[in-house]
């Protein structure tokens, strides 16, 4: 059953990600990233992690996809408007993009399923209050540095939304 | 881990000058915090056990002290040339200064981390600043395009370090850097995934390190940017970002390093070659000075090719200090020029040795000390390096070639703008340095020539080990 879920989200994640690059109209683009966002956080769920499910939903097939279709809508893209690359440039870019899907792909061909680690420290880390309890006393420093990260974030949002000096 | 809590505070100190109306007094007040945070860090110097920090997230062994106080006494001097820049621009003062505190935050994480998602943090912290403080000069073409050209491929490059990340996480089943190498040392067979997270961590770092061939971004951002900006980027970005790499493969891929050192020896050699021959067609000395801060990134790789050395770190500590004084000198000289003529053209270096003497002997002195001109830091530092990688064996003797041509090639492009300051005739300009400007650029040139003179004072100091 497990494998079944996970090879038609697997699919799912995969067919959405292609289509987000060669579908012609930008919308339809951002539509695909939602699926490929579902199916993504269909594979958390499998791994028991409600938690991570919940905030893919939110975050980023619910806020970061609804501000992308609003720059979208402003821009007025929807025209199947974007420039057509030289074709130099396109079989420059299959060339590497192809490279790498080999390497990665060479790499999961060597690996030996047997040695994959399954004795994960914590097996249901995923839910609320292990995901919590991680977060305050394992990775508690990273948790607290990143609050910085997020306020020169914040004031650089800032900072370039204001007026300079002189202009007022 | 104490100066990292100091600094973050004192990030958020300068941010609120604005609210309570400090901002007349807020330079003198980030000095003196940061003069507390240069001694709070030296508080961890040799400590017999240096304590694992928050769970194995962080540890201020001898290396992160000794990089983080280059980083705060480099940090510390930045703030010293933009006095007053920002005190009558049309700029506001407590943004800029809170934002490139933030900045050195993430330096410090950068030279102290012993946990991935702490590297992957640190970057993070280094860099968002920098994408915004780029971008600072709003109403410039070129100040917009340096800040959304560096976000974009910043942004790629840290996403390929988190891949990386994530590989070398599935082949191990640990983010500590010390608990890869001890896997690296107990595994017969080492997965296949481990190299691919390797390669794509190498990657990232090169980007990060703006070594050839993913350069593209460096002269363009350094260019666009406000001058200040481009200095804290070519030193103290660049001076912290070594310091992760050289902490990253010490400690996690030394033993094996015969699997990556062919490709990083590749792109050493590319990026001094690179590096040297454009920066020899460049007419304009910002650009010139990102090309330079290309090639030299190029030398910096070499302590990483030494990486199971132990005077590696100390070769690594001396170049890194050697060029980013040299660097900040020179920056200091085209803040001037550029704010008398406004223009960074060669052109405008002009007879400013007749003209500014002053002005020209810091420049020639700095440009001297990039070339590896005795009697100035840059040669000791050159040396060290040189001779660090000669150490190990024949192995190496190639590279060293290329990077001496590469440094003779490098000394065409220097003395470009010697030439330019001492033989060409040019228009004087009406440049007013402060007596604090003078004090200071003649500390800046002290510095690199007595470090030159009597390098024993910091390689031969017997309890100075990291």
């Amino acid at each position: 059953m497990d494998n079944i879920l996970f090879f038609i989200l697997s699919a799912l994640a995969i067919g959405g990600a292609l289509m987000v690059i060669l579908a012609r109209n930008p919308v339809y683009s951002v539509l695909f990233t939602i699926l490929t966002f579902f199916a993504i956080g269909g594979h958390f769920l499998l791994l028991n992690a409600q938690f991570l499910f919940i905030v893919n939903i939110i975050v980023y097939a619910g806020a970061i996809m609804v501000l992308f279709l609003y720059v979208i809508m402003m821009l007025n893209l929807n025209k199947q408007s974007e420039p057509t690359q030289p074709f130099f440039i396109k079989v420059i870019a299959a060339i590497s993009g192809g490279l790498l899907l080999i390497t990665l792909l060479g790499a999961l061909r060597g690996m030996d399923s047997d040695k994959v680690i399954s004795d994960i420290p914590y097996s249901d880390i995923g839910l609320v209050k292990n995901l919590g309890k991680v977060l305050f006393t394992e990775y508690l420093i990273p948790f607290e540095i990143s609050s910085v990260l997020f306020l020169s974030a914040m004031i650089g949002a800032v900072m370039l939304g204001k007026k300079n000096l002189k202009d007022h | 881990m104490n100066a990292i809590i100091i600094l973050s505070s004192l990030g958020i100190i300068a941010m609120l000058a604005e609210m309570f109306s400090f901002k007349k007094s807020l330079w003198y007040l980030v000095l003196a915090g940061l003069a507390v945070v240069f001694v709070v860090n030296l508080l961890d110097w040799n400590l017999d056990t240096p304590e694992q920090q928050f769970k194995n997230m962080i540890l201020f062994d001898n290396y992160a002290v000794a990089f983080g106080g280059l980083i705060i006494i480099l940090v510390f001097a930045w703030f010293l040339i933009s006095y007053n820049h920002y005190k009558d621009s049309e700029l506001n003062v407590s943004d800029h200064f809170s934002l490139i505190i933030f900045s050195s935050v993430g330096a410090l994480i950068l030279v102290s981390y012993t946990h991935l998602s702490m590297l992957f943090l640190g970057v993070e912290i280094l860099s968002i600043p920098l994408y915004i403080l780029a971008g600072s000069m709003k109403k410039d073409l070129a100040s917009n395009e340096a800040s959304l050209k560096y976000f974009m491929l910043g942004a790629f490059a840290t996403g390929i370090l988190l891949f990386g990340i994530t590989m070398l996480y599935g082949a191990t089943g640990t983010f500590n850097i010390v608990e890869i190498g001890m896997y690296v040392q107990k595994s017969s067979e080492i997965s296949i995934l481990f190299y691919s997270g390797l390669m794509l961590v190498l990657i990232a770092l090169a980007f990060k390190v703006s070594a050839a061939p993913f350069h593209f971004w460096t002269p363009d951002v350094y260019q666009g940017a406000p001058v200040l900006i481009t200095a804290f980027m070519a030193t103290i970005v660049k001076t912290a970002a070594f310091a992760a790499f050289f902490r990253l493969f010490s400690n996690s891929f030394g033993l094996i390093i015969n699997d990556w050192n062919f490709i990083l020896s590749i792109i050493t050699a590319l990026t001094i070659v690179l590096g040297n021959i454009l920066a020899a067609y460049q007419t304009s000395v910002k650009r010139l000075l990102a090309y330079s801060g290309i090639s030299q990134a190029g030398y910096l790789l070499m302590t990483i090719l030494a990486v199971n050395q132990e005077s590696s770190k100390m070769a690594l500590l001396l170049y890194t200090a050697s060029y980013s004084i040299s660097t900040l000198g020179a920056f200091g000289v085209l803040y001037h020029v550029m704010k008398s003529k406004g223009s960074d053209s060669l052109d405008s270096f002009n007879s400013l040795g007749k003209t500014q003497p002053l002005l020209g002997f810091v420049m020639a002195v700095s440009m001297l000390s990039l070339a590896g001109i005795p009697p100035t830091i840059g040669f000791f530092a050159k040396f060290y390096l040189f001779s660090n990688l000669l150490s190990m064996g024949n192995t190496y003797l190639w590279l060293v070639i290329v990077a001496i041509v590469g440094s003779l090639v490098s000394v065409y492009y220097y003395f470009k703008v010697i030439i330019a300051m001492y033989a060409k005739e040019g228009a004087a300009s009406p440049l007013m340095l402060t007596t604090f400007h003078r004090a200071l650029l003649i500390i800046i040139t002290g510095l690199i020539i007595i470090i030159g003179l009597a390098p024993g004072i910091l390689v031969s100091m017997d309890n100075f080990k990291i």
